[in-house]
């Protein structure tokens, strides 16, 4: 009788350590790692395209550039539901944070580009969302998902070339220099160009200075790493897969479409 | 009998040097983990003076459309200055939430009074960045609370809780979780 007791008392102490990994919210990555086509949009050929370039970037910078489509996002802000993604697969390594996540959710109509802490210098929030506009929502709002993905992802690639003083794909264009696709006129957009120019210099300062910086909250100031959540999350440091254990700490850009 | 007292001396100071040691290690752990706290809370302060000074752009760009919506315009001021001028983490919290939702309000009414506005790169560039502020905040604010819940919770139990009150060490409190702040990507200005 005793023996039995403390037999069911060991089952139910494993029953219960198992529980706590209860269904989890948040997917595992595919084999491919680079491409997790989840709502199945993308098309075959599109998709091992990109993974072979995302590979080609990795070999070279160490930076992981992953596209992700969801079927939606159980209720989760875009930004919300990419940033625990990266932080889950630890996309980008870890020592410098460099990872990209990608995401569409194709019943929310949303895309959203996380930005790992160490690439917000080279792509700030509103160079990332303009990359969307310029390359991608075009094609997401004629329900094109596959093309606008791998050009948002294409040019997402470049601009981490450039970040690592590498040259980027034949056929690049500044972000910068490409025309407002939307008018104003003449003398209107001169100004606001330099205005946004100046914006984004100041805006990648900032960043660049995270966690050295200024509290006029009265705050002590104490040296914050960059990573937190980095650890918690488990990174993708011994989650197999190839996560390098990067961290996210929400930037990026989103649309819906 | 000399012997045995020895022996006796000897096992009080061993129990002595092990309970000493576990405090010590029990004050340490609370110590680090309240730097912990700290560090993801300055995070949050950080983001929080970066929105703060996009404000100002956003205004300005926004100004050159119209010079109303003053009504709206003028709490996100207030709510602003109140942000600064908070002293407590209860107040900043407060205070936060507030310009959080008054800048919902002024960006909604402006831009619906002015559709064209969203169409205006600069404007764009802007929003993008307040958004991405709004989405650090809130990030930072829920790594805080993990933080945050990790170390209320160990403070309190038994024996460190009565290590805690002895050096006062406090419980933290939370940022409530506020769905208007996860959503609001905004301008600002001043």
């Amino acid at each position: 009788m005793k023996r039995i007791l403390k037999l069911s008392a060991i089952l139910l102490l494993i029953f219960s350590l198992c529980g706590c990994e209860q269904k989890e919210k948040y997917p595992e990555p595919t084999e491919q790692f680079f491409v997790n086509d989840f709502a199945d949009v993308i098309d075959d050929t599109q998709e091992g395209d990109f993974v072979s370039k995302a590979a080609t970037l990795e070999k070279a910078t160490t930076s992981q550039v992953v596209i992700v489509t969801v079927g939606d996002l159980g209720g989760d802000e875009p930004f919300e539901y990419a940033t625990e993604l990266g932080r889950k697969w630890g996309v980008g390594n870890e020592e410098s944070d460099n990872g990209i996540i990608i995401l569409l959710s194709r019943d929310d109509r949303e895309i959203f580009v996380a930005v790992g802490y160490g690439l917000e210098g080279a792509l700030p929030d509103s160079k990332t969302g303009r990359i969307i506009d310029v390359y991608g929502l075009s094609y997401l709002k004629n329900d094109d998902f596959s093309t606008g993905l791998l050009k948002i992802g294409e040019a997402i690639i470049n601009e981490v070339y450039i970040e690592y003083g590498l040259a980027p794909a034949d056929g690049y264009v500044n972000i910068e220099n490409v025309s407002p696709t939307v008018d104003s006129d003449g003398g209107e957009v001169v100004a606001s160009w330099v205005i946004m120019l100046v914006v984004l210099i100041v805006i990648s300062l900032l960043s660049r200075r995270r966690g050295g910086g200024i509290f006029f909250f009265g705050m002590p100031h104490i040296h914050h790493g960059g990573h937190s959540g980095g650890f918690r999350s488990g990174g993708g440091g011994f989650g197999g897969f190839r996560g390098g254990g990067g961290s996210f700490g929400g930037g990026g850009a989103g649309r819906g479409f | 009998m000399k012997k045995k007292g020895l022996i006796i001396l000897i096992a009080v100071i061993a129990v002595v040097v092990i309970i000493a040691g576990s405090l010590i290690g029990s004050y340490n752990d609370m110590v680090e983990n309240r730097e912990e706290v700290e560090s993801s809370y300055s995070t949050i302060a950080t983001y929080l003076q970066r929105r703060y000074d996009l404000i100002p752009n956003l205004v300005n760009t926004v100004k050159g459309y119209s010079d109303y919506e003053q009504s709206t315009l003028t709490a996100v001021t207030e709510a602003r200055t109140a942000l600064q001028n908070a002293g407590t983490t209860n107040e900043k919290v407060e205070a936060s939430q507030r310009l959080d939702s008054a800048l919902n309000v002024w960006v909604n009414a402006v831009t619906e009074a002015y559709p064209d506005l969203k169409a205006n790169e600069q404007y764009k560039a802007l929003t993008d960045e307040l958004s991405g502020s709004e989405n650090r905040i809130a990030t930072a604010r829920k790594d805080y609370n993990e933080e945050a819940q990790e170390y209320n919770s160990e403070i309190k139990k038994f024996p460190r809780s009565i290590l805690a009150s002895l050096f006062g060490f406090e419980t933290y409190e939370y940022f409530e979780a506020d769905g208007a702040a996860n959503s609001a990507p905004i301008v600002d200005f001043d």
